[in-house]
């Protein structure tokens, strides 16, 4: 039996004029799943994701992840528990423009702790992208994009990786790329979330959760554990 | 990384890190020709001073007489005064009298000089270069009775080759400015014939004497030009014995004021009027004050352009790289290293500003002394790091206010993908 990564209870979120974009979601994602949130757009989906991975807090509710309770944690020790526990992928890649894909990935070690060239080459390597290393954002196709943001992710060695639609810019291949080399990460042992609206995507992951109107209105296993 | 992020940064913003720089540049421009100007001015204010050694000049008063018809002005006539020989001990009567160094005084005239091989018309000089005055009537009983005075104890920073005149009754040595020796062709042992002629052209009356000279003077100022003899030599010489034109007082005066001393002589010897040294220059250090005042305004008004360019171009700054900052944040970067980047980047357009507005400082500083004081400024090169200190100071004070705003950035709000 898997641990529990991330449990939330009773998670509610409402912004500032009062809309309510979580409602009391509780949920417990195992360590090592792939778990895809899908739903509609302005279900919540994001809104979890984003407290998921300490980048908002919730209004209410409590989260803990891998045992830490995190609510009410202030800013900077949110930030430096995030940075030890957690890899983020996102839709739009956020790749520092001026910065090589080499670099992208070495900003992450030096946020995190300190710069290692040999490991951020690796990372890059692992994604397949170590011949585009000293290439720009700008010189890279939207796939190779996604995966150097994917390299920046892992070179920190999180264990739970959370993915904000990862392949929501990509054609189908690039698509498929990405979403093989997410797969291969979680048959090395990392926690997945992923947030997608694609029901075929959300398929490849072990369970499914659906968010409507920021509650779960389902909860399936799509795959035997 | 720090360095590699910042510069690669800067580089692909150089377009609007130049406006921060243009204006840090301006303020430290500015503030760089305030200060060279200010320091160099008041430099050769002070070196008029220490020309002067004295800081009191006494003169006789003089009557001025108007001349000229009812309704028709022709101007004035200013009889020559001078002061009794006899009445100089009372300079050391005053309640300050303790305070007063030395004095020594000057009677000139201009008479005819010949050298071995040259002729000149020259000012001679007749002082005391160390004699005893005695006190006839001391402030206090326990007062000394004599004092030792003269120009070596007034004017401790002149430079004499050979030796000073040392015998108060020595009437063949004589001491010649630098320029002297040089015109007349003289040096140390050498002889000059100095001869005077009452009202110019008075020829049959006129009185001569030979003197060896002894010492060689050199001061910067007008002494360079002089012939210096003991007093009672250019007293018998011109007819005027027993008088002096001017009396130069050493008053040591470091938290006293100075012209209490003035007044205190003007009390003593009724008709005569002690000046400071200060007031003689005191149009040059009227200028600078006022001219100081002025660029103090300017230099505020130009830091707090700089305070504000800086801090508008900072702001915008942050607001094009709101998603940059919360990527940085999602990364896991705390508070402290983005504050550090942008302080960072505040301190390097503040170092390059400081630099090229110091560079522009010194032009300005010389366009100011030649159009102002008619003089040519010189940058003393310490205003460097200051320059560049002011503008890190003013640059990084400028970014606060964008550095908070970028604290701000919530990155789940400018990292969404929706």
């Amino acid at each position: 039996m898997s641990d529990v990564a991330i449990s939330t209870s009773g998670v509610r979120k409402v912004y500032d004029g009062g809309t309510v974009a979580l409602d009391g979601v509780s949920i417990d994602l195992m360590d090592g799943e792939w778990t895809s949130i899908v739903g509609p757009s302005g279900s919540g989906k994001t809104t979890l994701l984003n407290i998921l991975s300490c980048l908002d807090s919730p209004t209410d509710g409590q989260v803990d992840i891998e045992g830490t309770a995190v609510t009410g944690m202030r800013q900077d020790r949110l930030t430096r528990f995030r940075k030890e526990h957690i890899g983020l992928v996102f839709q739009q890649y956020h790749l520092v423009s001026y910065l090589t894909a080499l670099e992208n990935v070495m900003m992450a070690q030096y946020f995190h702790s300190k710069v290692d060239g040999a490991a951020a080459e690796a990372a890059l390597e692992e994604v397949g992208l170590g011949h585009r290393k000293l290439h720009l954002p700008s010189q890279l196709s939207g796939g190779e994009q996604q995966r150097v943001c994917i390299a920046r992710a892992l070179v920190n060695e999180p264990s739970i990786l959370l993915a904000d639609e990862p392949t929501g810019n990509l054609d189908q291949e690039n698509g498929r790329n990405v979403l093989e080399l997410i797969g291969k990460l979680q048959e090395q042992g990392m926690t997945v979330i992923m947030v997608t609206h694609n029901p075929d995507i959300a398929a490849m992951g072990d369970r499914t959760i659906e968010i409507i109107d920021g509650k779960v209105s389902s909860d399936h296993r799509t795959k035997d554990v | 990384m720090l360095m590699r992020i910042l510069g690669k940064s800067l580089a692909r913003r150089r377009g609007r890190i130049a406006i921060a720089i243009v204006s840090v540049v301006m303020g430290a421009a500015v503030a760089t020709a305030l200060m060279a100007v200010s320091m160099d001015i008041e430099e050769q204010v002070s070196a008029e001073f220490r020309q002067y050694g004295a800081n009191l000049i006494v003169v006789p008063q003089s009557d001025t007489i108007d001349v000229g018809f009812p309704g028709v002005d022709f101007g004035s006539v200013t009889e020559q005064g001078y002061i009794e020989e006899a009445d100089l001990w009372k300079i050391k009567r005053i309640s300050w009298r303790n305070n007063v160094l030395g004095f020594a005084p000057f009677l000139y005239q201009v008479v005819s000089a010949k050298s071995a091989s040259a002729t000149s018309n020259l000012v001679m000089a007749g002082t005391y270069f160390e004699r005893d005055v005695a006190i006839e009537d001391t402030y206090a009983p326990e007062d000394p009775g004599v004092v030792t005075t003269g120009i070596s104890y007034i004017n401790p920073l002149w430079r004499a080759k050979g030796k000073w005149i040392e015998a108060p009754d020595d009437e063949a040595s004589a001491m010649v400015g630098t320029e002297v020796a040089s015109k007349m062709n003289v040096g140390i042992g050498d002889m000059m014939t100095l001869t005077y002629i009452p009202n110019g052209d008075d020829r049959a009356n006129s009185t001569s004497c030979d003197v060896t000279i002894v010492g060689i003077v050199e001061t910067g100022g007008n002494e360079d030009n002089q012939v210096f003899v003991n007093l009672q030599v250019a007293q018998g010489m011109s007819g005027r014995e027993g008088k002096v034109h001017t009396v130069q007082v050493s008053a040591l005066c470091t938290g006293c004021p100075v012209d209490t001393f003035a007044q205190e002589i003007e009390g003593e010897i009724d008709y005569v009027e002690a000046r400071t040294v200060k007031q003689l220059v005191s149009a040059e250090m009227a200028t600078l004050e006022n001219f100081e005042a002025m660029m103090a305004m300017v230099t505020v008004v130009a830091m707090a352009a700089s305070i504000l360019g800086v801090t508008t171009t900072m702001t915008t700054s942050v607001i094009e790289r709101r998603k940059e900052i919360g990527l940085m944040k999602s990364l896991g970067a705390e508070r402290g290293r983005i504050t550090t980047l942008f302080l960072i980047e505040a301190a390097v357009i503040g170092v390059i500003g400081g630099i090229i507005g110091f560079l522009v400082g010194v032009f300005l500083a010389r366009m100011i002394g030649l159009s102002v004081f008619d003089t040519a400024v010189a940058t003393n090169i310490i205003l460097l790091p200051v320059a560049i200190g002011v503008s890190v100071a003013v640059a990084v004070l400028a970014s606060i206010p964008p550095v908070r705003r970028a604290m701000q950035v919530e990155p789940a709000v400018v990292l969404r993908g929706e």
